[in-house]
């Protein structure tokens, strides 16, 4: 053990290193920062540092829920969804009178059991989850669209709440941060996160081993909608107002995205929830810098999605000639 | 040598299919009975009974000379049954350390519970110098490992969670000879500490002969053929299965 240790040295470590998923993404994000300042000027600057924040947040807190689930091998494709109903739910319980604090825990709890019906309709009945929350990803559409009439409303609470909840310039990345660490340890350091992960990279033996397979899958959907919808709320508070049409699909695939290309696999049994926050940032990075640059919103789509297709790519094919090893 | 465990008459039917139809079978401590029979032919279902996956729809089980109701995995294992499967319970992407203590996590922080790495590692490492089973570290992954290897792991995580029944499905399966030697090995220095009782479902008439100290032959659900090893030639266990085909071909 000691001469393995010992020779390994720096040059293993790093090569160890960068081998892992996350490392190529944060080698990327670091290139495009120090280009992004070069070619800008402005990019590290604490009014843009504060921009990237909020691009950040919203995907990797959705990522923290979507990797749970990817790793076990499901996905919710409606979280973007719940983003949106949840500050509804908050105002509408805030309108009969309930001091907001507990309208924000009411529509939290929503939020949990529109994921617990997720959960016990994919489990219980057998429908894959992608069929099961491309269901209710037009069902909750239409239940917000229902509720709010269409219209925006203005987000309620006083100064400090509001300042807490996400209007402060970085409260909404401190939570992301916070949600990023609860999530961590809960992947690497608790039996949850091991057994989550067993069920992806063998259901058979985690069955065999008394794994209660239904109950980690439905908590982790229980655990995606409750974040997706603190999501949805951090960002209503930070906007002021509240949007029908807030989050949707793309923040769900900026959440899935940010999980893949730090290293989650779409077929279960591996995925870190540091990873999620690296790729957010590379997403965050990009974002914005291409924002500054001044490039026009066509061509930043294309950007966009030619890099989430290369970070993908590179990752899938990183993780292959890891799997070569292993197999 | 006193008995561990006995199954008596079982019989069990899925739909109109009769998996088994009244088996008896019997091991003492530190005795190896190898179970050999046909695709199909339930010992299988034997084995899943005496694990608690399937409850027989009538016979007894006995456990230490008390009748025992296995109404589940868990129970089965809480009376010292522990089954490696054909089909691995090992998870590729995990540990040595975490596939050992899946679902007995070792744990600290009360409440909490998080995960004790260190001390699983430790003890994981512990168990498996005790039967020699030599990895390079417990912290790699169990993909990296060979077949041999990872059913090692699996007969290890079985014996170190106190199993005193150890049931051994086909665990020389599409193995090469060397790595079958690693698993005949480790059964052999099992057998030697003489406190388990090992059931083996096996396909190799040579490896089950040299392995077990009893042999039994299921057919179509039934015991036709049991004895030592030491008495038995695998053209005595041959003879009876070549009547059998003449009379399925006749059939």
């Amino acid at each position: 053990m000691a001469e393995t240790a010992a020779g390994k040295g720096v040059a293993g470590r790093a090569y160890e290193f960068l081998l892992r998923p996350e490392a190529s993404v944060i080698v990327v994000s670091l290139a495009l920062v120090v280009y992004f300042e070069i070619a800008n000027r402005n990019f590290i600057s604490n009014a843009n540092l504060q921009t990237i924040s909020q691009f950040v947040a919203a995907p990797v807190i959705i990522a923290c829920g979507e990797i749970m689930l990817l790793i076990c091998r499901e996905i919710d494709l409606s979280v973007g969804q719940v983003f949106a109903l949840a500050p509804f739910i908050m105002e509408n319980v805030g309108d009969v009178g309930v001091p907001v604090p507990l309208a924000i825990l009411a529509a939290l709890a929503v939020c949990a059991l529109i994921g617990l019906a997720i959960g016990l309709i994919t489990i219980k009945l057998g429908i894959p989850s992608f069929i099961t929350t491309l269901g209710m990803l037009f069902l909750i559409t239409g239940l917000t669209l229902t509720i709010s009439r269409g219209y925006p409303a203005n987000a309620p609470g006083g100064p400090v709440l509001t300042g807490f909840m996400g209007a402060w310039g970085y409260s909404e990345i401190v939570w992301a941060l916070v949600i990023v660490a609860v999530m961590h340890i809960v992947l690497r350091h608790t039996r949850w996160g091991l057994h989550t992960i067993a069920i992806g990279g063998n259901i058979v033996a985690a069955a065999e081993a008394g794994i209660a397979i239904n109950r980690i899958k439905i908590g982790n959907f229980v655990l995606t909608s409750t974040l997706g919808g603190f999501c949805g709320l951090l960002e209503a508070f930070r906007v002021g107002s509240i949007d029908p049409l807030a989050g949707g699909s793309n923040i769900m695939f900026l959440g899935v995205a940010s999980g893949v290309i730090g290293g989650t696999a779409i077929a279960g049994g591996a995925g870190t929830i540091v990873g999620g926050l690296v790729g957010g940032i590379m997403l965050g990075v990009m974002q914005d810098g291409f924002t500054l640059q001044g490039i026009n919103a066509f061509t930043f789509d294309i950007i966009i999605g030619a890099a989430i297709l290369i970070a993908m790519i590179a990752n899938t094919h990183l993780a292959r000639l890891r799997g070569g090893l292993q197999r | 040598m006193t008995e561990a465990i006995r199954a008596e008459n079982i019989v069990k039917t899925f739909g109109s299919v009769i998996a088994l139809n009244g088996v008896s079978m019997s091991v003492s401590r530190g005795e190896t009975l190898g179970i050999l029979g046909d695709n199909g032919a339930g010992k299988s279902t034997l084995i899943k009974i005496l694990t608690g996956y399937h409850q027989p729809d009538s016979g007894e089980v006995n456990v230490d000379g008390n009748p025992v109701r296995l109404g589940s995995v868990d129970e089965a294992r809480a009376l010292g049954i522990e089954c490696v499967y054909q089909d691995l319970a090992l998870v590729n992407g995990l540990s040595i350390y975490h596939n050992m203590f899946l679902k007995r996590e070792l744990l600290w922080g009360g409440p909490f519970g998080f995960l004790n790495h260190r001390e699983m590692r430790r003890r994981a490492a512990e168990a498996l110098a005790e039967i020699g089973v030599a990895v390079p570290s417990v912290e790699l992954e169990v993909g990296l490992l060979s077949g041999g290897q990872r059913q090692a792991i699996a007969v290890a995580r079985a014996v170190s969670s106190n199993a005193r029944i150890l049931l051994l499905d086909e665990p020389l399966a599409a193995m090469g000879a060397r790595e079958a030697r690693l698993i005949i090995d480790l059964i052999d220095r099992l057998k030697a500490r003489g406190e388990l009782a090992i059931v083996m479902i096996a396909h190799n008439y040579a490896q089950t002969l040299e392995i077990c100290d009893r042999v039994m032959l299921i057919q179509h659900g039934e015991v036709t053929f049991e004895s030592q090893t030491a008495t038995t030639s695998a053209e005595e266990l041959l003879d009876i299965v070549r009547r059998e085909y003449r009379a399925a071909r006749a059939g």
